[in-house]
């Protein structure tokens, strides 16, 4: 369970979950909303957490059940980011802020634009997703070819 | 309002496959986004040819959801400024972390604990944007609940 599974059999299985949640609830799928509504929890620990906390959790659980069968979770704060500096708390901490700040200014993430989104044919989840791969992309490759010297 | 649990089983299969695609290793997002690899394209291109087959199919055939017997409904949304400027900031910081929201859940489930300082921040920069748009009062696109508003 260790090894890495191939393309075309998570990403159609991620396809089916994405319908499988659209069947079961009527519901979109999208990590960032389970984030947003935990923010609103913490800011208000009275109120009913919202629906989209509950699937960000299951993400958790699921993370967890995918290293019970590769050999249990071994907890370490390394983290093989793309050079040393760059994996830093506090870097990390403002590249979550920004994605934080940016995922809730264009309404979705990763998720839930760019699998979700665009599934459902939604032309402001074609234009985000080719926004945030595009930016990507190119400052990705701009940091490793030019700040970091081209390294590996 | 039908149960919320209901989201739990989806969230664990989405989950799973995140860490079994290693979408939680910084090194292959890292890998994707200097395009030294296909495979996490290939990937979410993949996931959205199935959701978008398994979507239109159930609209063909008029289903309701399975709880609370609704019409299946999603809503499509015209791009707009915000669409663009979020996803330039959201990618800056996807590039520098090399990971997302739903690896960043992922990843604590896996004790990859780095994820508590991308998910703080994931915190803050939601709670900053809020906190925006309450001074402007306006709603961000990211609290509704429809499909392409509130992913």
């Amino acid at each position: 369970m260790d090894a890495r599974g191939a393309w075309y059999l998570v990403g159609p299985a991620m396809g089916l979950v994405v319908v499988g949640l659209l069947w079961v609830a009527n519901r979109p799928l999208g990590a960032l909303g389970g984030w947003i509504d935990l923010h609103a929890l913490m800011r208000r620990p009275s109120e009913k957490a919202g629906w989209r906390l509950f699937f960000l959790a299951g993400i958790v659980g699921g993370g967890l059940l995918h290293a019970l069968l590769a050999g249990g979770p071994q907890p370490t704060f390394a983290y093989a980011g793309p050079s040393a500096p760059l994996s830093s708390p506090l870097v990390l901490g403002l590249a979550g802020a920004l994605m934080g700040y940016g995922a809730r200014t264009a309404g979705g993430c990763t998720s839930g634009h760019g699998i979700c989104g665009t599934a459902l044919g939604s032309p402001a989840s074609f234009v985000a997703t080719m926004t945030f791969m595009a930016t990507a992309i190119a400052v990705a490759n701009v940091v490793t070819r030019v700040l970091l010297g081209g390294g590996s | 309002m039908r149960s919320r649990w209901i989201a739990v089983p989806f969230g664990v299969a989405f989950g799973f496959l995140i860490a079994w695609g290693h979408l939680t290793d910084p090194q292959v997002i890292r890998s994707m986004l200097l395009l030294r690899e296909a495979d996490v394209f290939l990937l979410m291109g993949s996931a959205m040819a199935v959701g978008a087959t398994g979507a239109h199919l159930l609209r063909a055939f008029g289903a309701r959801s399975l709880v609370g017997r609704e019409p299946i409904t999603w809503t499509r949304t015209r791009p707009g400024r915000n669409h663009v400027i979020g996803s330039i900031i959201f990618g800056l910081g996807w590039s520098i972390a090399c990971t997302c929201p739903g690896p960043i859940a992922a990843q604590l489930g896996a004790g990859q604990l780095a994820a508590l300082f991308t998910g703080t921040g994931l915190l803050v920069g939601i709670g900053l944007r809020g906190w925006q748009a309450a001074r402007t009062k306006a709603t961000p696109p990211g609290d509704g609940t429809t499909a392409a508003a509130g992913l």
